[in-house]
């Protein structure tokens, strides 16, 4: 059997709160300054949570330019056809007629679809009592709608995509809450690793900053109250952590085979190297505190990579910063390295721009990607008091400068379903490579 | 490379609880469409649907408390999957198991779902909060605690059934729950299987399901063109006008052979290959010419290592609107030329049931073939223009060979197909 294709990463695009392209999110990431702030995109005053970390001044960027598309897009799906272009333009190669049924697309989409003043509007005019009379939807211009139903559509962020790009090969959306970006982006991987396509548009995105969206988390104390000091409130791996941080962007990769990445001179970021996928059958919203779950993922992703946990320099955490997550990932982290868990840097971006659930695990692949290009762990934002249960090697307050061999991403999600990346530094794969491996 | 095999499978739908009591219905020309039960929808220009007959969600799940936590749909999902896993033996190898040898099992069986969401309903469920909230967003968020269920949002969650048949059958390896409309089905299928190719599971539960027969949803197809007017769905005929709507679910068991002669399973049929392609044109709307389809056939065929002669039937996608039917029927002609065999579809009678059609045509498509038959399309009289050579019967037909092809189209564009090949079950 012949060696197994490998997967290049050679465009990235990012729309986040913490910038609304790559360099901008980059730079903030590294400052380690909080994104949060009071929400400002709808009145949350009656909220028990009133903060979030918004991707702001979305609206001045220019819009791409398919202005019939824009009316088929929701708010993520803005975030995510910028997102995409960009990572498109950075890779510097798109689909043509004679390639485009070799292109793919696998996207990890949020699950709240319908726009807050769509679903108001029915309700006012279809269920004025707070039962949905459905003979009234004969005359709501909203039920009406059909760019309001595309938008619904859980295929309407792909479908903006495959249309925009032209892409004509395997196409699908996946959902798996939190993990849902990260497995999107393995899943990636391994269609060109299979065969299936030779290149790739992968990503993530996700607006959840929407009263219904925040109202389901505010329901189960899973975001952090702390409305007096919003920059503080996303404090993974603190004693006084106290929940997650609500954010919201989109996150884009593109991916190619590497012998063809190399041979039309891309730039490549780096090798994704491994998938590691679990679930953990415990509980909805928790893995058990030894890190049953996350450790298979991470265990898996390693072997898949053809790796060892020695290759391994730099961990970027799912770190949502609530007190059950932090605790059991610490744990996961501690089993799978053993007395080499302390020399891996881990940090959980989130500290920063906080979770983009259905995003968030593209967009955590594309900070690895970039903490490998340059040479540096991005730190975590707000740690005061270490948890002991959280004993880690915790990059704290500032970049740290390291040549990262290899990378991993963490993604695990409500409902059990964990996702590990790896990610491999371009010389360490060439010389693989050149090795015969 | 190891054959892929088929253990176990579950259905329910409009038209049966198992997967044999829908084939039977199909057969006996019983269509589950009725007049629709979740609204008084007299009023409406299609008025049916194919429902699930005697709905209790207790007795499906087999646990009370579950409900609270679960939607309709996830019932459903969780029902076939139990049904799928009792007849593998997988769950009940596990128990025999000592625990470090349960935990490895656990650990190597993995589980992919295709699941719908609920677009719209879940959102209704604010509703009596918004009236007492009258337009301020304040008041909305002070009394949120006060009306609404605290577990909304994880008994909202797309990947429900991913979490709690993996809870109760202590799944642990590969996942993943696609949202891809209603070609999720058959992708969750193409998933499980290679899982199963690469090593990563030896075991993998796959289960669709989906229950969309809700007011807005139907509105909206209305509004795009799909839903037929005459209250009848009928597949390639001449007189087909549109699509309705179905609700259920299907699972099956695929494993590696080693795993299923290891509990010595009755192996059911075989996984032999699939493949999804794009037409990356139109939101809604698919090309005349099939191509995507008819791509995604070959790749499949191309996959599985078969030619296109060794199909022995095809359970097509066949949603009864004009301009889906005559595609694929291009697509198929484009595939097969002049050496068709024999065609059926199913939601004449199941409805469309979206993320789960795919799946449901899968168990049931592999349940027919291993009856060895190609069940009718009891409604059909006469092909519509375009689809004069795809071999479609009112009445039963003889498969030409124990290799069925299922098909699946959705928005975007978007097409799957896989291939089975079913053993018969009465030698």
């Amino acid at each position: 059997m012949s060696a197994r294709r490998r997967v290049a990463i050679t465009g990235v695009g990012l729309v986040t709160p913490a910038g609304l392209d790559v360099a901008s999110t980059w730079a903030r990431v590294q400052s380690a300054r909080s994104c949060a702030g009071p929400i400002s995109i709808f009145d949350a005053s009656g909220f028990s949570t009133r903060i979030a970390a918004e991707v702001k001044g979305f609206d001045s960027l220019p819009p791409i330019d398919d202005a019939k598309l824009l009316k088929y897009a929701s708010r993520a799906h803005r975030f995510a056809l910028a997102a995409a272009d960009q990572a498109i333009a950075d890779a510097g190669i798109r689909p043509t007629d004679a390639d485009a049924t070799r292109w793919a697309c696998m996207v990890g989409a949020g699950m709240m679809t319908v726009a807050h003043e769509e679903i108001a509007a029915v309700q006012k005019s279809c269920a004025p009592n707070g039962d949905m009379e459905p003979d009234r939807l004969f005359d709501e211009p909203v039920a009406k709608d059909i760019m309001a139903f595309s938008r619904s559509l859980s295929t309407a962020g792909i479908g903006l995509l495959l249309r925009r790009y032209g892409i004509r090969g395997y196409a699908s959306t996946v959902h798996t809450a939190c993990a849902s970006g990260g497995q999107a982006v393995g899943a990636a991987m391994r269609l060109i690793r299979r065969g299936v396509a030779d290149r790739v548009l992968t990503g993530g995105f996700d607006s959840m900053i929407s009263p219904v969206g925040l109202s389901g988390f505010c329901l189960l104390s899973a975001v952090s109250p702390d409305n007096d000091h919003p920059e503080r409130a996303s404090r993974p791996f603190d004693l006084t952590r106290n929940g997650f941080l609500l954010g919201e962007g989109a996150g884009f990769l593109v991916l190619e085979e590497w012998e063809s990445a190399v041979k039309r001179g891309a730039h490549i970021y780096a090798e994704i190297a491994g998938d590691g996928n679990s679930l953990s059958s415990y509980r909805i919203t928790d893995s058990h505190p030894s890190g049953d779950g996350p450790i298979q993922a991470m265990r898996r992703a390693i072997a898949d990579a053809g790796a060892s946990i020695d290759d391994i320099d730099y961990l970027n955490a799912h770190g949502t910063s609530t007190p059950m997550n932090d605790r059991s990932e610490c744990a996961a982290v501690n089993a799978v390295f053993g007395d080499q868990a302390m020399r891996v840097g881990v940090s959980s971006t989130k500290s920063v721009m906080g979770h983009l659930i259905a995003a968030a695990g593209a967009v955590e692949a594309a900070i690895c990607a970039l903490s490998i290009r340059d040479s540096l762990m991005p730190p975590n934002a707000n740690l005061q008091q270490l948890d002991p249960d959280c004993n880690v090697n915790v990059v704290r307050d500032v970049p740290r400068p390291q040549r990262l061999r290899m990378a991993l991403s963490n993604s695990l999600g409500f409902g059990g379903s964990n996702s590990c990346l790896a990610f491999r530094h371009p010389e360490e794969t060439a010389a693989l490579i050149a090795a015969g491996r | 490379m190891s054959r892929i095999v088929i253990t176990g499978t579950g259905a329910i739908c409009g038209a049966g609880a198992t997967p044999a009591e829908i084939c039977q219905n199909l057969e006996a020309g019983h269509s589950g469409v009725a007049p629709i039960e979740a609204w008084d929808a007299t009023n409406w220009p299609c008025h049916v649907a194919s429902t699930v007959k005697d709905y209790n969600g207790g007795k499906l799940l087999g646990d009370r408390k579950l409900l609270k936590l679960v939607r309709r749909s996830d019932v459903f999902g969780i029902y076939a999957g139990d049904q799928a896993i009792a007849q593998s033996g997988i769950s009940a190898k596990r128990e025999s198991l000592p625990e470090t040898e349960a935990a490895a099992y656990a650990d190597q069986t993995g589980c992919y779902v295709g699941s719908g969401g609920g677009a719209f309903e879940v959102n209704y469920d604010y509703f009596p909060l918004m009236v007492e909230a009258a337009g301020s967003l304040n008041t909305f968020g002070k009394e949120l605690g006060n009306m609404v269920n605290p577990m909304w949002l994880l008994r909202s969650l797309p990947n429900n059934v991913l979490c709690h048949i993996s809870i109760r059958h202590q799944l642990k390896g590969p996942n993943g729950c696609i949202t891809n409309h209603t070609t999720s089905g058959l992708l969750s299928i193409i998933d499980s299987a290679w899982a199963l190719r690469e090593g990563d599971a030896q075991r993998v539960v796959s289960i669709s399901h989906d229950a969309p027969i809700e007011p807005q949803t139907l509105q909206y197809l209305d509004q795009v063109g799909l839903v037929t007017q005459s209250n009848v769905l009928r597949p390639f005929d001449q007189r087909h006008d549109g699509c309705l709507l179905g609700e259920g679910a299907g699972a099956m068991v695929l494993e590696t052979e080693a795993s299923a002669a290891a509990r010595g399973a009755t192996i059911l049929g075989e996984y032999l290959g699939g493949a999804d392609m794009a037409e990356g044109e139109s939101l809604f709307g698919v090309r005349p010419d099939g191509d995507g389809l008819a791509r995604a056939i070959e790749a499949a065929l191309h996959d599985a290592g078969l030619q296109a002669a060794e199909v022995g039937m095809v359970v097509a996608h066949g949603n009864g609107t004009p301009g889906s039917d005559a595609s694929e029927a291009a697509a198929l002609s484009r595939v097969f030329g002049s050496d068709m065999p024999p065609v059926t579809g199913f939601k004449w009678a199941a409805g469309h049931l979206f993320a789960a059609a795919g799946m449901l045509d899968a168990v049931v498509g592999f349940e027919a073939m291993r009856r060895r038959v190609v069940p009718g399309i009891a409604n059909f009289e006469k092909a519509a223009s375009g689809c004069e050579f795809i071999n479609v019967s009112a009445t039963a037909q003889v498969p030409r060979s124990d290799v069925v092809l299922i098909v699946s189209r959705g928005f975007a564009g978007t097409n799957a197909a896989v291939l089975l090949r079913a053993i018969d079950f009465v030698s």
